[in-house]
């Protein structure tokens, strides 16, 4: 037992963090927004030549082979920025399940790939609305029974308006030509169903640390009554609270990954288990950094809204809470095991 | 240029036990199976059921489990806190005794170590492994509750012993306990937390009286000591005088830092949670479901977050006000899990904790579950603690 980062996990979440903090400001996102351009084509090719983009691929295929925990490391570190380019929810979800994919779609997918240096969206029902499909060469689309790849230029799609600029959805209106495939279908669906839990847990967690920091500098400078208004026990409370929710929902999203890079055959339930608590965290994030802020809190102007907005996606997408809830009764439910302290680790 | 190096090496984060972990919760699991007393024992803030429970600190001692994170040298196993943590678990799988002298083992033990003399050390360590002294807390005062350096209670220094007036109030355990330890201030002309020294006293001296409190469920769980010119030799001043303060923070590092030992018990709680649902479902709403996931979802985070500390502490971090996080959690999921079991009892949630219903150690727990965001450290002053220290916010 040793629930410990190593030096080098370390190392990727600095440097991806100092990264971001140079290239992905409140002011390059407000850009983005205006120009409703939110992907931004520059970050996104620096993002490939830093070796990020396929940091999960195998390294045969171009990758770092790298485990899941540090690259929750260094999705915490995008939810953290507000990063608008879908990096942890699309790409690395896709670069996971490429071994998975049925052999008829991964090979169109490879031809269009390039080795992630193309973008490719993916559309699930638990995120059923692509992102960018602009910026892509095409797209994944889960339903019900199958997986299916259909190039940009087979569909007909039109932007829909997300609550959140930074994000540009897409409603797929008709597809012309397909790949599909039922293959190993029950496979590749609870996979990328875990995986998108944990790469938007991941987010969210960076992302309710990033409305706490912003609160408690605001508190610290905003004054009333001839004092900081953070002096007062109960604004102090209320950010403590968040404080103690980020602290123990941490801790899921790190051993999720680990145990999907481990195989551990509980990782759906440590997914969903991650994505419950992140998306609580997150929930009360918003609700009292929004309320620290005061009236300001409410504006446009205000920065707070960049990281609520995705925060509120985050929690939508993948599985919110409640779904996550259900997911964890009929794992607990139908468990042949000893619940309690054994079945932990 | 590569922002990410190539040669990145496979993950060494563990997040399971080592062979010898496995063997060592085996052997804690087979001595508790033989060990533990068949019959539930009385409550232990009973005249008989503390002596049942001084029993049972007696043979954890026989079998050298009674202390076994202290050092070897004191006569305790030297375990790691890992190890700590299984022994826990399988404590709390067992439903043992609750530990009656958590004051002396957890709390003054270590400060002892810490601060005590030579003499201190082999006067009190043995005796508390032993059982034959078992420790009450002395820190409130009537008009020092949170703000413990408030503290009134003096103790003047008179040759060779301390003359101690005052008195002292939810002293947990005082009722039955044989000695006490707190804050006493030793320099009259002081103020707050200057001039205060940290004093063990026998409860049994001349001049104490111990008037039992009745807490919520009727027992005398906590007392008032007072102290009316009581004479205590010097030896029994622990640390330098005037240290006081100094010394009892440590003391309450450790008690926050207690939150080592909990997890296991909320795990436990959550799982029998999950039971007790399942066993009345149709009878209650789909509300009660998302709360019992909710118990387990952060009963399991709570334990994840206790092994990450665990494991940081075992590569030479430490933990400061970040104790203050795991206090407030642990103990508003204590009471989220108790009031969600209740709602599942239904009308029999009004029955007592000394009825014979199943609903009995349900309802116990529920009563005891408010007393979590008081002691050590109220939940409000943790989240000033953690606003100012964590946080960074004005005082």
């Amino acid at each position: 037992m040793n629930f410990i980062f190593t030096e080098d996990q370390i190392q990727f979440k600095d440097a991806i963090k100092s990264f971001l903090t140079d290239e992905c400001t409140p002011k390059s996102i407000r850009e983005g927004w205006e120009a409703k351009q939110s992907f931004n084509s520059d970050r996104w090719q620096s993002l490939l030549e830093l070796g990020v983009l396929n940091s999960n691929l195998p390294e045969d295929k171009g990758g770092l082979g790298m485990d899941q925990v540090t690259l929750a490391l260094m999705v915490e570190e995008m939810g953290y920025a507000g990063l608008p380019e879908p990096v942890a929810e699309q790409t690395f979800l896709i670069n996971d399940l490429m071994p998975l994919l049925p052999s008829s779609i991964s090979q169109a997918i490879e031809e269009n790939y390039d080795a992630g240096a193309k973008y490719i969206s993916i559309a699930h029902p638990l995120a059923p609305n692509p992102l960018f499909i602009n910026n892509s060469v095409g797209l994944i689309l889960f339903d019900s029974s199958e997986c299916k790849f259909i190039a940009k230029d087979d569909m007909d799609f039109e932007i829909i308006s997300s609550n959140d600029p930074s994000r540009e959805i897409f409603k797929i209106n008709s597809m012309k030509s397909t790949i599909s495939s039922p293959e190993n279908f029950e496979e590749l669906n609870s996979a990328v169903s875990a995986r998108g839990a944990l790469m938007t847990a991941a987010l969210l967690i960076g992302l309710a640390q990033k409305m706490l920091d912003l609160s408690s500098v605001y508190v610290g400078d905003r004054t009333q009554f001839g004092k900081p208004i953070g002096s007062f026990q109960a604004v102090k409370h209320m950010l403590a609270d968040v404080s103690v929710r980020i602290e123990f929902a941490k801790p899921a999203v790190y051993r999720a990954a680990y145990s999907l890079s481990e195989n551990n055959p509980k990782s759906a339930l440590h997914c969903a288990h991650a994505k419950f608590m992140c998306a609580q965290a997150a929930e009360l994030a918003c609700k009292n950094s929004l309320q620290a802020h005061g009236a300001m809190g409410y504006t446009w102007e205000m920065d707070l809204h960049i990281y609520m907005r995705k925060a509120w996606s985050m929690m939508a997408c993948w599985g919110n809470e409640d779904k996550q809830q259900d997911i964890i009764f009929k794992t607990l439910t139908s468990s042949s095991e000893e619940l309690g302290v054994l079945y932990t680790f | 240029m590569h922002l990410l190096k190539k040669e990145m090496q496979i993950s060494k984060m563990k997040i399971n036990f080592t062979n010898e972990q496995h063997a060592f919760r085996d052997e804690v699991r087979t001595w508790l199976a033989s060990n533990v007393p068949q019959r539930p024992l009385l409550s232990l803030d009973t005249n008989e059921g503390f002596e049942q429970h001084r029993e049972w600190e007696r043979t954890l001692n026989k079998g050298n489990w009674s202390m076994v994170t202290w050092p070897k040298e004191y006569g305790g196993r030297g375990l790691d806190l890992i190890q700590w943590l299984i022994f826990e678990e399988e404590y709390y799988r067992a439903e043992a005794p609750t530990r009656v002298n958590q004051n002396g083992v957890f709390l003054l033990g270590p400060t002892l170590m810490e601060f005590g003399t030579h003499e201190q050390k082999s006067k009190f360590l043995n005796a508390m492994a032993t059982g034959d002294h078992i420790w009450a807390q002395g820190w409130s005062e009537p008009g020092a509750g949170s703000d413990m350096a408030a503290i009134r209670t003096t103790a003047v220094l008179e040759g060779d012993h301390y003359k101690i007036n005052g008195q002292k109030t939810w002293s947990s355990r005082a009722s039955y306990a044989d000695w006490t330890f707190g804050l006493f201030r030793t320099d009259l002309n002081s103020e707050r937390h200057r001039g205060l020294s940290f004093i063990l006293v026998p409860l049994n001296l001349p001049g104490i009286t111990v008037r039992p409190i009745p807490q919520l469920d009727g027992e005398p769980g906590f007392a008032e000591i007072y102290f009316d010119d009581v004479e205590v030799p010097i030896e029994n001043l622990l640390g330098g005088d005037g240290e006081g303060w100094k010394i009892a923070m440590a003391t309450a590092g450790f008690e926050r830092g207690l939150m080592l030992r909990s997890p296991a018990r909320f795990q436990q709680t959550a799982a029998k949670l999950l039971k007790l649902y399942l066993a009345k479902q149709d009878q209650c709403s789909p509300m009660i479901q998302a709360k019992v996931v909710e118990a387990w979802a952060q009963s399991e985070s709570y334990a994840l977050s206790i092994y990450h500390t665990a494991s940081k502490m075992l590569a030479g971090g430490s933990i400061g006000s970040e104790s203050s996080l795991g206090k407030i959690f642990w103990s508003e999921l204590d009471h989220m899990m108790h009031q969600t079991a209740l709602k599942i009892l239904g009308a029999s949630a009004e029955l007592s904790q000394e009825s014979r219903d199943d609903a009995a150690k349900w309802i116990k727990g529920f009563m005891f579950s408010y007393a979590g965001p008081i002691y050590a450290g109220t939940n409000e002053i943790q989240k000033n603690i953690i606003a100012e220290r964590l946080l960074g916010l004005p005082r």
